[in-house]
């Protein structure tokens, strides 16, 4: 048993520390401490100073601009991002449909798509969900039609995150209804620009915009954008969600919203005492930051056994219920030790154009918000109770 | 990264796991452990040809081991076995303490590899005080140097057949002080011993002793007369490690035991692990477990640590207090019937779980500790 990085991987550590000190903008960071959104323009200044890094796909390979890093260089990565209270970078171009283009497109798509994201030209976002089709995503129904050089599609996406920003999309398709149902989808890119698209925002319970409806209506796409083969696209798709699936331990982040929790806790009153000293509270914020000890170690082993060759199976989804569900516990918590602040909804009061009163504490402008929001967490990316499904049919075989 | 054990402990964990499958029969066991000795004393001398015992001790003790590694290999495979012998209280407790003593004290852990003694750590003296500094035995000075103890301690298991006692008392302090505290090595012949004994419900014996002025002399106090909390408390952490290495042995057997129950057992025509709501009952538990893992591994990580042992021991007892408890609760209803059974061998791993939380403080215990430190 050896825990420790290698000398390599500390001083890749060091530097990516030292490059998020000097180049995070700290009204940003105030946003993402405290939990509030962050708007388009943060994430795309954000973004391009890690394209100037190299850092803003650090996983693909060199010939597109990465860095070809292994596991424990994402991880390092993407846990330093965490601690520091760096923006999340948006996934659905570079970490999402780059996978499938570098190996399931073509040399074309390759060469046109890859840069553009690394740019910023492209905003993508994801067309999987339909109405009908959430956890059960191979019945979707969105049709696509060849017609000489073009699809006609037709249908309606939904739970679109970002769409509202985005200028292109990759969406699963039906292009057969013959045999099963996974058989007839295909996987394709369509421009959010062409005519006959339309974009409704859904507005979800907290009050936020973040997903959005698509409507199709005889929107032409070029043949060309098809990824893949025709009626191949379920394969795309799984491949996709594999992807979609790690990264979901979430240690870093939710390491310092304890740390935040603990903060808010000490200045919180109860009894006349610190919130912190009461013993119903410590005792909830302890089994917490154990569950989570136990979690870094948990994930450490799946990195580790990825590191030494084997495949993640269905252990990403046991990450995924525990990265959710705790992340979720500290939201829990964290609106409970704002007491009656907690009615305060005002997710703008950390943004330049904000006029209203000050909100003390920070955090007291969205904890409620956040933690109605992140109730998401346990229901997207696969709901928890589908990768129960996983681990009984790949761990246990049931 | 690597959380792979060293190839040594692999095969170690592989050739005790092969033994309990073939010479450690849950029935014979199950008969040794709820007799009058409580465990067989065949299977214990069989495995300590095994080299068991010496894979806990040191080197310089005439063992081969005895790092929290191998501690939690052995104890992982002897959960998976549900082996009743008395590795713990003998090869942990007894030796932990024992190899902090004088030479003669030193040569008993020798003694316990060849069979010729059988020490037991007579320490807990409250049912429900699990403070490791607990200790009202009093320990008084007599006039000519020597000493006396008097008083009592509840709970010592395997303690009926054991050679020597290792008492723990104090001459100073409140009770639990941890200042004031020695240990006694004595015969347990000595005049003033009783020993009262009871079964138990997850096998083996356990027995109250009361100390009625019973005199010792300073040899054979283990330690500086007042200052052996330290020792003390070491050898509990390590039994720590080495019980909750045993509950995540307990666990993965429980988990085979049941996943076969589900695939085999059918009702409505299909075996009942096509249902969904066994399906996530059971995913949960695989979830809870491997955490428990984690939780067992950031100890052993951390064992020798001094900063952050006691905060990783807390939280991997805790963890294991808290899961060990559901899965027992969960394999018993997942089985049905059969697992309310005294011939099926899940309910005996059941009860071991269980009751492994109320060994060396339980997960209340160890979430307030973890809080305080």
């Amino acid at each position: 048993m050896d825990l420790n990085f290698t000398k390599e991987q500390e001083n890749f550590q060091i530097e990516v520390r030292s490059f998020l000190s000097d180049n995070l903008e700290p009204q940003v960071v105030e946003k993402v401490k405290n939990g509030i959104p962050i708007t388009k323009e943060d994430s795309e200044r954000w973004h391009q100073k890690l394209n100037e890094k190299g850092w803003l796909a650090g996983t693909w390979p060199k010939q597109y601009g990465g860095q070809e890093w292994d596991v424990v260089e994402k991880f390092i990565f993407e846990e330093e991002c965490g601690s520091a209270g760096a923006p999340r970078i948006v996934p659905f171009g570079v970490g999402m449909l780059a996978p499938v283009l570098m190996k399931f497109g073509s040399q074309e798509q390759r060469d046109y798509w890859l840069p553009r994201m690394l740019t910023g030209e492209d905003w993508w976002c994801q067309g999987y969900s339909e109405p009908g089709s959430g956890s059960d995503l191979a019945s979707l129904k969105t049709s696509a039609v060849r017609d000489g050089d073009h699809y006609i599609v037709n249908g309606q996406k939904t739970w679109t995150t970002f769409a509202q920003h985005a200028n292109m999309i990759f969406c699963l398709v039906r292009t057969s209804t013959e045999g099963k149902p996974q058989e007839g989808i295909s996987f394709i890119l369509i421009d959010m620009n062409s005519p006959g698209i339309e974009v409704r925002p859904i507005i979800t319970l907290d009050g936020s915009h973040e997903v959005n409806e698509i409507f199709f209506s005889d929107v032409k796409v070029p043949a060309k954008n098809l990824v893949g083969e025709e009626n191949k696209g379920w394969t795309y798709a799984k491949y996709l969600l594999t992807h979609e699936r790690t990264g979901n331990a979430n240690v870093a982040v939710s390491k310092r919203k304890i740390q935040k929790l603990k903060k808010l806790a000490d200045d919180a009153k109860k009894n006349e005492q610190p919130l912190s000293n009461d013993p119903m509270f410590a005792s909830r914020l302890a089994q917490i930051e154990i569950d989570l000890q136990n979690l870094e170690i948990t994930n450490l082993r799946t990195l580790a056994s990825v590191e030494n060759g084997e495949a993640p199976g269905a252990e990403s989804s046991i990450i995924k219920i525990l990265g959710s569900e705790i992340e979720q516990d500290i939201d829990n918590l964290t609106r409970k030790s704002l007491g009656k602040r907690a009615f305060v909804n005002e997710p703008d009061a950390l943004s330049s154009g904000y006029n209203g009163a000050e909100v003390v504490p920070k955090a007291a402008a969205y904890a409620s918000g956040k933690y109605f929001n992140h109730r998401k967490k346990s229901i997207y990316a696969g709901s928890n109770e589908i990768q129960k499904n996983i681990i009984s049919k790949l761990m246990l075989n049931l | 990264m690597d959380f792979k054990p060293s190839p040594e402990r692999q095969i170690l964990f592989d050739t005790l796991k092969k033994y309990f499958e073939k010479e450690y029969s849950l029935s014979d066991r199950n008969i040794a452990a709820h007799s009058d000795l409580g465990y067989s004393k065949k299977a214990w001398e069989a495995m300590r040809d095994l080299g068991i015992l010496e894979s806990l001790i040191d080197p310089e003790l005439d063992g081969f081991g005895g790092t929290a590694l191998d501690i939690s290999t052995v104890f992982e495979a002897l959960g998976r076995g549900l082996v009743v012998e008395p590795f713990l209280e003998v090869g942990i407790l007894a030796a932990k303490v024992l190899s902090k003593g004088n030479d003669v004290q030193k040569s008993l852990v020798k003694k316990i590899l060849k069979n010729e003694c059988l020490p037991i750590l007579a320490h807990s003296e409250t049912d429900t005080e699990y403070s490791k500094s607990f200790v009202e035995t009093k320990l008084s000075v007599e006039a000519d140097g020597s000493y006396k103890i008097s008083g009592a301690k509840r709970m010592i298991k395997h303690a009926a057949e054991a050679t020597h006692f290792l008492v723990t008392c104090r001459n100073t302090g409140d009770a639990s002080s941890e200042a004031g505290i020695s240990i006694a090595c004595i015969p347990t012949d000595r005049e003033g011993i009783k020993i009262d004994s009871f079964a138990t419900i997850d096998g083996g014996r356990v027995s109250d002793l009361t100390f009625s002025n019973v005199s010792i002399s300073s040899e054979e106090l283990v330690g500086e007369l007042g200052m052996s909390y330290s020792i003390v408390s070491d050898a509990i952490d390590t039994g720590i490690l080495a019980i909750c290495s045993e509950a995540l042995g307990i666990m993965e057997r429980i988990k085979e035991l049941t996943l076969e129950y589900l695939k085999t057992r059918k009702q409505f025509g299909v075996p009942i692990g096509k249902f969904q709501a066994i399906q996530h009952r059971m995913a949960q538990l695989l979830v809870e477990i491997e955490q428990a893992r984690s939780s067992v591994i950031n100890a052993t990580i951390y064992f020798d640590d001094e900063t952050e042992k006691e905060k990783t021991i807390s939280a991997a007892k805790f963890s294991i207090g808290k899961i060990g408890t559901l899965v027992a609760e969960e394999s018993i209803q997942l089985h049905g019937g059969m697992g309310m059974t005294w011939e099926y061998d899940l309910g005996h791993y059941a009860k071991r779980l269980v009751l492994i939380d109320h060994e060396f403080g339980d997960e209340d215990f160890h979430l307030q500790k973890y809080i305080s430190l």
